[in-house]
């Protein structure tokens, strides 16, 4: 049984039909192409499916797709509109915060919205806030390097 | 030192914008026209005999395509180094995951409820899961190998008993390094495809490329020219991602069905038949005199090799040995045995052996340093090799920054001031280790590297190599050395992925030899390519090609600058004078290594040697158990970096997964079964578990790299687990012989002590 469903996915919506036990990550990735959004563990365990559910980072291997009907998610596709990178995806590339660059789509995600929710962290913070985020080759220093540069000064 | 103008500089790796914008194509993300989708089935004992497979029911569910086992494949028993493997279990599975059967069918889930409904008969057979209980006499035999013994290493130099009798101090200790696993984010994933040509064309994630595809070619009884490997871009592997019958299984799918076949591991079958880290007893004595001098060095191995032999052989021999040309022994006795058992094979993770007894050196290091009153930096300097040695086993050491990798971590880390001002429950530990940069013990046909260099008429630059790019840059690297060859922008520069039709025979990315070997080959190519288009500038400019030089992108003529003309320009030239013809430079470089002698193990397996010494500064919570990593200091003699970023991100990536293997990772077998198959369970470091890391980059400049660079690879992880053991020694004042020292065994420790 198939249950219609409207995605609003990087800004563009989209019509499906699809059944009730479906992840967001499986409709994301085999049924809209956005393959940025990867799956690493299936459980919500390693954080490379993450994607932006109404601003918020979800784990969309946890989530059913009809859970996101209506609302608005954002997969890293998004992130980079025009041509132009997201100040996120320039950091990272700069700062040598990719190697595999299998976590990079989730961690850019995370580290998205925890900058959008606070702009003035400090290290430790931005720590505390990517544990949801696996990463197994950069030891996480470049990343929270990346992110770091771009956060507010509060003086 | 000589400038250069791409070498040596930190870049972006250059395919960093494609993966930041989540458009570089994975393997696991790979779809063409018509593709099925395949999962295995896996045997739910550890050791088993097949009475009977029954698909008829699997066979008929609606979406199956095609159920394979054995008896759809050549049966050809096979291995990368035994042929103890079959692509399907053959009459016994032998451990709790060993491939049975496999189905393809129009999606996952389809696949995944077919695999439910095979009905296989199995009769139980006793199992043994200990490499030590399963040498004992009676115990099950798993493969016809008497006490299950694949291998046996032997090693005697001097008259180690003698040296032991005049050492002033000797340590002799037990160790236990645990099985770990190398959770890369993407699980092993493949596409095969058998296309209609009777052509195999395999999408692999593997390290391996090319050896995979002659292993693979018997294992289906093809000849060679009939497969073909292409490497996308893959998440990540450290040492795990080289021959699997999962691309086999896929392989025989695709040729039942015509169709290509994707298939990737669950994490859950990653963990139970994935190729974790060999576990190993390691028995070690270690003497030397009054003045720290050692002498003499006994060990005794026993490696668990699991159900099937993939390297850990090898693994074992490099345990045994590689660490003697690390220091100054003199008296060696050496015993190093593999073991079958009923569990998952074990094989490479980071380190190859030389991190295990890495660990069990460098720990007894600190224990003789401290019966010695004299500090384990000063000990570690004193009997370190020195650039120009030769190692006791031959190994010609052509540079050593081994001292200055001591001297500058002492410094960067306080190292002296935190031992005298000895805090309650924090401490700092040190351990050094030594590498290879490639092995002639492993790649035993051939050694070497070479390169392919493409340039079409719009000057763009498309390098060709046969080794591996797993997320470490070695792309980048090898643009980078191509870059500042020709005198060119690193963006004139594109690195094709590896495909087997087109690529160089590279051995592959292991042994911490891509940057040397590789780097060395497309160097070798790129001279070709410049040599042949210097020689139609010479024509232009009607000089000879010595009189030119290339810089900035342009061809000048000597000493007038004035007379120049840009890369593309000449890149044009030559194809037009040429009948159309790009330029393809090939290029080579074969070291003069020398395979090991068989019994004396004399020889010299690798062209260059990498050298480091880390230094951990930890805080143990006398409460709870916990120990926290709060300083981390690592230098390392990397010969030169060709990029200071991407070396700097092996090291700290290197260092967090030592730091994960010695206090919070390992998997729990009981009676064969992995039962923390996840990472909610099996815990990696995530941020909050890793301090900043301090890298200190060393460069004596190797006389046989590419521009004196070395590997990085795997000396990033070796001495992590060792540097935090002696950490955790200072601050307790308790030795953990045992991987990983968790909070439980801290606790347990500090409670025995009380009594």
């Amino acid at each position: 049984m198939k249950y219609p469903l409207q995605l609003n996915v990087n800004g563009e919506v989209f019509e499906l039909e699809i059944p009730a036990n479906r992840t967001l990550l499986d409709v994301l990735r085999n049924e809209l192409g956005l393959k940025g959004t990867k799956e690493g563990c299936g459980a919500g365990e390693c954080g490379a499916c993450t994607v932006l559910l109404d601003d918020e980072p979800v784990n969309s291997c946890l989530v059913l797709a009809l859970q996101a009907d209506g609302r608005r998610i954002t997969t890293i596709e998004g992130l980079s509109g025009a041509g132009k990178l997201h100040p996120l995806q320039e950091a990272f590339i700069h700062h040598g915060a990719i190697q595999c660059g299998f976590c990079t789509p989730g961690m850019i995600l995370s580290a998205k919205a925890l900058l959008d929710r606070n702009p003035y962290l400090e290290e430790r913070e931005i720590r505390e806030n990517l544990v949801g985020n696996l990463c197994r080759c950069t030891g996480y220093q470049k990343i929270v390097e990346a992110i770091s540069s771009l956060v507010k000064r509060k003086d | 030192m000589v400038k250069y103008s791409v070498v040596g500089h930190s870049v972006p790796q250059i395919d960093a914008n494609e993966k930041a914008r989540g458009v570089a194509e994975f393997v696991s993300d790979l779809q063409f026209p018509g593709m099925l989708y395949g999962k295995i089935l896996r045997s739910p004992h550890p050791h088993a005999r097949i009475l009977h497979i029954d698909p008829s029911k699997a066979r008929s569910l609606k979406g199956v395509k095609a159920i394979v086992t054995a008896d759809d494949t050549p049966k050809i028993p096979f291995g990368p180094r035994t042929e103890d493997w079959n692509i399907f279990a053959v009459e016994k599975v032998r451990f709790i995951g060993d491939e049975v059967a496999a189905v393809a069918a129009i999606d996952e889930d389809t696949a995944e409820e077919a695999l439910d409904l095979i009905r296989v008969e199995y009769e139980e057979l006793p199992s043994v899961f200990d490499p030590i209980e399963a040498m004992q006499p009676g115990a099950p035999l798993i493969h016809d190998k008497e006490r299950n013994i694949v291998s046996e290493f032997k090693l005697n130099k001097g008259d180690v008993d003698r040296a032991f009798q005049e050492c002033d101090v000797v340590h002799s200790d037990r160790y236990y390094t645990n099985q770990v696993y190398q959770a890369y984010l993407e699980p092993m994933a493949c596409v095969a495809h058998f296309e209609p040509t009777g052509k195999l064309t395999l999408y692999l994630a593997t390290q391996i490329p090319s050896m995979t595809r002659v292993t693979y070619a018997k294992a289906l009884g093809l000849p060679l020219e009939k497969i073909r490997v292409v490497v996308p871009y893959y998440g990540g592997a450290f040492g795990a991602k080289m021959e699997t019958n999962l691309h086999l299984a896929a392989a025989v799918l695709s040729q039942k069905t015509g169709k290509p076949i994707r298939m990737v591991n669950s994490r859950e079958e990653d963990f139970m038949a994935g190729n974790p880290r060999v576990p190993m007893y390691i028995d070690l004595k270690v003497g030397a005199r009054k003045d720290g001098t050692l002498v003499g060095k006994e060990v005794r191995i026993i490696g668990g090799s699991g159900a099937r032999a993939v390297y850990s052989m090898a693994i074992v021999a490099t345990a045994c040995y590689r660490v003697d040309s690390l220091y100054r022994f003199e008296h060696l006795r050496t015993e190093g045995l593999t073991v079958y058992t009923n569990t998952v094979p074990t094989s490479c993770f980071r380190g190859f052996g030389n991190a295990q007894m890495t660990f069990a050196l460098e720990s007894s290091l600190d224990m003789i340093a401290g019966d010695l009153n004299m500090d384990p930096a000063e000990l570690r300097i004193r009997n370190g090799l020195k650039t120009g040695e030769v190692s006791i086993h031959g190994w010609q050491i052509g540079s050593s920054g081994l001292e200055e990798c001591v001297r500058k971590a002492v410094e960067a880390s306080g190292w002296e001031e935190r031992r005298q001002e000895k805090r309650f429950a924090r401490g700092v530990g040190l351990a050094c280790c030594n590498h290879v940069s490639g092995n002639r013990a492993f790649s035993r046909e051939f050694d070497g590297g070479a390169g392919i260099v493409r340039i079409g008429r719009e000057g763009k630059v498309l390098v060709y190599h046969g080794e591996s790019d797993m997320g470490q840059g070695q792309r980048t690297v090898f643009a980078q050395i191509v870059a500042e060859e020709l005198g060119v922008a690193l963006d004139r520069i594109e690195v094709a992925p590896v495909d087997t039709d087109i690529s160089p025979f590279g051995l592959g990315s292991f042994a911490t030899r891509g940057t040397v070997f590789g780097g060395n080959g497309v160097k070798a190519a790129a001279q070709d390519a410049k040599r042949q288009i210097l020689e139609v500038a010479a024509e232009v400019f009607e000089t000879i090609p010595s009189e030119l030089e290339a810089r900035g992108g342009k061809i000048y003529v000597k000493d007038e600058p004035k007379r120049n003309l840009s890369f593309e320009k000449v890149a044009e030239i030559c194809l037009l004078r040429r009948g159309g013809s790009p330029v393809v430079g090939t290029g080579f470089w074969a070291p003069d290594t020398v395979l090991p002698d068989p019994v004396t193990k004399y020889g010299n397996v690798a062209p260059a040697y990498p050298f480091a010494c880390q230094i951990a500064e930890v805080e143990v919570d006398t409460e709870t158990g916990h120990v926290n990593v709060i300083q981390y200091t690592a230098a390392h003699d990397v010969g030169r970096a060709i990029n200071p970023q991407t070396t700097e991100g092996q090291i700290h990536g290197g260092v967090t997964q030592g730091i994960g293997w010695a206090l919070m990772e390992d998997m729990v077998v009981e009676k064969g079964k992995v039962l923390n198959p996840d990472f909610r369970d099996y815990v990696i470091p995530g941020p909050l578990d890793i301090p900043p890391i301090k890298s200190i980059l060393v460069e004596p400049v190797d006389p046989n790299g590419p521009f004196g660079a070395k590997g990085i690879g795997e000396p990033a992880l070796n001495p992590s687990p060792a540097a935090v053991a002696n950490a955790i020694y200072h601050a307790i004042g308790v030795r953990f012989t045992e991987l990983p020292i968790t909070p439980e065994k801290i606790l347990k420790a500090l409670k025995e002590r009380q009594k």
